[in-house]
């Protein structure tokens, strides 16, 4: 049997696995371990898999992953999201649809310090969803921006999804947290537009609320200041190359940790807590990365994606038609598939098709945030959607799926930019680490 | 035994590799923060701190996991759930217990032979001079624990699936 057609299979195997409830790290080790067994042997498989976890267990750059982690679950603990929300709420008093944007804004903050989109929407959800429904913002309205703001979370520096990409892709952590910076940014830009359009066209969703004094608007900025001191220390410390990832994320966690204490916000239960949930968080994705190695090992000796890459010109098919392909194969396995998941499943098959048609692979990184995200919201198995109805259960789920509609444009617009103007995430990593 | 004492013994052992997970986390950013501020402040970092933090990363990694078996926190994919009849879905929830005992398993008797070699060649990390084999001790030890508790999750009750759960 020729080895790509043990890979197709292989794949196939995998995807009937994951059907049928197998959890992920499960399915991506059998199909690697069988799968490698066949194609090199079962003594040398057994000497793979018995390296893997060790080498993935003590790898230092993985670090970066827990402490990242605990540094989100430390703000989520200290109510650090509230502070935001009531700054930006403030800033913006006064505006149709202020809250929305308010919330937008928020989540986009949050984001850059928690690193994960569900949690980001859970937490915002949690604060924003009794004032938007007090001020009498229509249900949708208010899912929409809840759900779509959450998704910003893992497109800004600090990507917990970006970190994983990097060992997987063997790609720079700093490069990709500079790349998803002007992405980022801009996407909370579209969503923010679209929230004020939304809110202009239905009036009735988004009712004014009361203006606030100049004054007033510029004391609330100094509301979030921790949030700032913890941005500038990690992420500003990564770009200006004082810190390595884990460094950042080190003093991310501790900075979090101290001032969470300082503003006595912190308990020590509330810190076991967070410490335990990363504990946890972690437990179930290292064992996903012991899978992917074994998987990733075996793709590569099936050399499935060269077979991929030679059906595609024998199809005559450009670069840019197969990257529309891939994106829509991810927007569809975005309806079932969760995003770590994906991203370890796919990216040994798709990343080095994605290379040889000429395409740099921390943009793809960044293409490929922006898709997940898309997954994350769009119906009907948008996750975060399910988050805000688990926090509003007599939200009905079609005014949810009713209010994401208009916010799955602004993703779906980046990624066309992200094709016409590859530097959107090209730029910033070369003008602080020169070319790759 | 019966089997709630049999799984009440395990969730102490997970309870005990979480606080072992959890020390060793707090030791990574603390040795990592003392070194970057004893290279920035005085010019001298803290000798072996990476490899002092690869070691942390072994307790961590190899502890942690107990919790995700044990609780089934592992990422599913559970579409079914809501397809097909809910004895079908406990079976499966059921054949993903073995699997993660038998998964797991395999991972932790591949490791047993590079862990050997490492003994009998007797390398040692460069700075903190340790033998590597203590490492891979660290890590079949916290194996262990993580394959006794995935045994463990064979004995608790199957979680609720999906269409059982309270509509949300």
């Amino acid at each position: 049997m020729a080895p790509s057609t043990i890979g197709a299979i292989g794949v196939l195997a995998l995807f009937t696995m994951l059907f049928f409830r197998v959890p992920v790290w499960i399915a991506l080790t059998l199909v690697g371990f069988i799968g490698n067994s066949i194609m090199s042997g079962v003594t040398p498989t057994f000497a793979l898999a018995g390296t893997v976890p060790f080498d993935v267990g003590s790898a230092y750059t993985l670090s970066v992953l827990p402490l990242f982690i605990l540094m989100g679950e430390v703000a989520s603990v200290t109510g650090l999201s509230s502070d935001l929300f009531k700054a930006a709420r403030v800033i913006l008093a006064g505006a149709r649809g202020g809250l929305a944007v308010g919330a937008i804004a928020a989540s986009a903050c949050f984001g850059a310090v928690c690193g994960s989109s569900v949690a980001t929407a859970a937490t915002m959800t949690r604060i924003a969803l009794p004032e938007m429904r007090a001020a009498g913002y229509h249900p949708s309205l208010a899912a929409g921006s809840l759900a779509a703001g959450g998704s910003i979370g893992i497109l800004v520096p600090p990507s917990i999804i970006l970190v994983i990409y990097a060992a997987i892709a063997e790609q720079s952590v700093p490069r990709l947290f500079a790349a998803c910076l002007i992405p980022g940014l801009l996407l909370t830009a579209f969503y923010m537009t679209v929230a004020v359009l939304f809110a202009n066209l239905r009036k009735d969703y988004a009712p004014m609320s009361k203006g606030v004094s100049l004054r007033e608007r510029v004391s609330a900025m100094k509301g979030p200041w921790q949030f700032l001191a913890v941005f500038l220390v990690t992420i500003g410390g990564i770009y200006a190359g004082i810190f390595s990832p884990t460094e950042a994320g080190s003093i991310g966690a501790f900075s979090a940790i101290l001032l969470g204490v300082a503003a006595r916000r912190l308990t020590l239960a509330g810190l076991l807590r967070s410490i335990e949930n990363t504990v946890a968080v972690c437990g179930m994705l290292f064992v996903i990365v012991f899978g992917a190695n074994l998987f990733s090992f075996f793709i590569v000796q099936t050399q499935l994606p060269v077979l991929l890459a030679n059906g595609a010109q024998e199809l005559h098919l450009s670069g840019l038609m197969v990257m529309v392909m891939i994106i829509i194969a991810y927007i569809l396995f975005g309806c079932f598939l969760e995003a770590i998941g994906m991203l370890l499943i796919t990216i040994p098959v798709f990343l080095p098709l994605v290379k040889q048609f000429g395409y740099d692979p921390v943009w793809f990184g960044i293409v490929f945030v922006i898709v997940v995200e898309v997954g994350l919201i769009h119906p009907p198995m948008g996750l975060n959607l399910f988050v805000i109805q688990a926090h509003a259960p007599d939200m009905k789920l079609t005014s949810i799926y009713g209010g994401i509609v208009p916010f799955l444009f602004a993703p779906l617009l980046l990624i066309v930019l992200m094709f016409l103007f590859p530097q959107l995430a090209l730029w910033l990593p070369r003008v602080l680490y020169g070319a790759g | 035994m019966n089997r709630s004492r049999t799984y009440s013994l395990v969730d102490r052992l997970r309870v005990v590799q979480l606080r072992l997970a959890s020390v060793a986390l707090v030791t990574m950013m603390l040795v990592t923060l003392v070194d970057v501020f004893m290279r920035y402040a005085f010019n001298s970092p803290i000798r072996g701190a990476y490899e002092l933090v690869e070691a942390m990363m072994l307790v961590f990694v190899f502890n942690g996991m107990s919790t995700a078996f044990l609780q089934r926190r592992n990422i599913v994919i559970d579409l079914v759930d809501s397809i097909l009849h809910r004895t079908i879905v406990v079976a499966l929830i059921r054949l993903s217990d073995v699997l993660t005992v038998a998964t797991i398993t395999l991972f932790a008797y591949a490791m047993i032979k590079p862990a050997l070699q490492s003994y009998s060649y007797g390398e040692v990390k460069m700075e903190l001079q340790v033998p590597i084999w203590w490492f891979w001790a660290v890590a079949l030890v916290g194996i262990a624990g993580a394959i006794l508790c995935a045994a463990g999750a064979l004995i608790a009750p199957p979680p609720k699936p999906r269409h059982d759960k309270e509509p949300v």
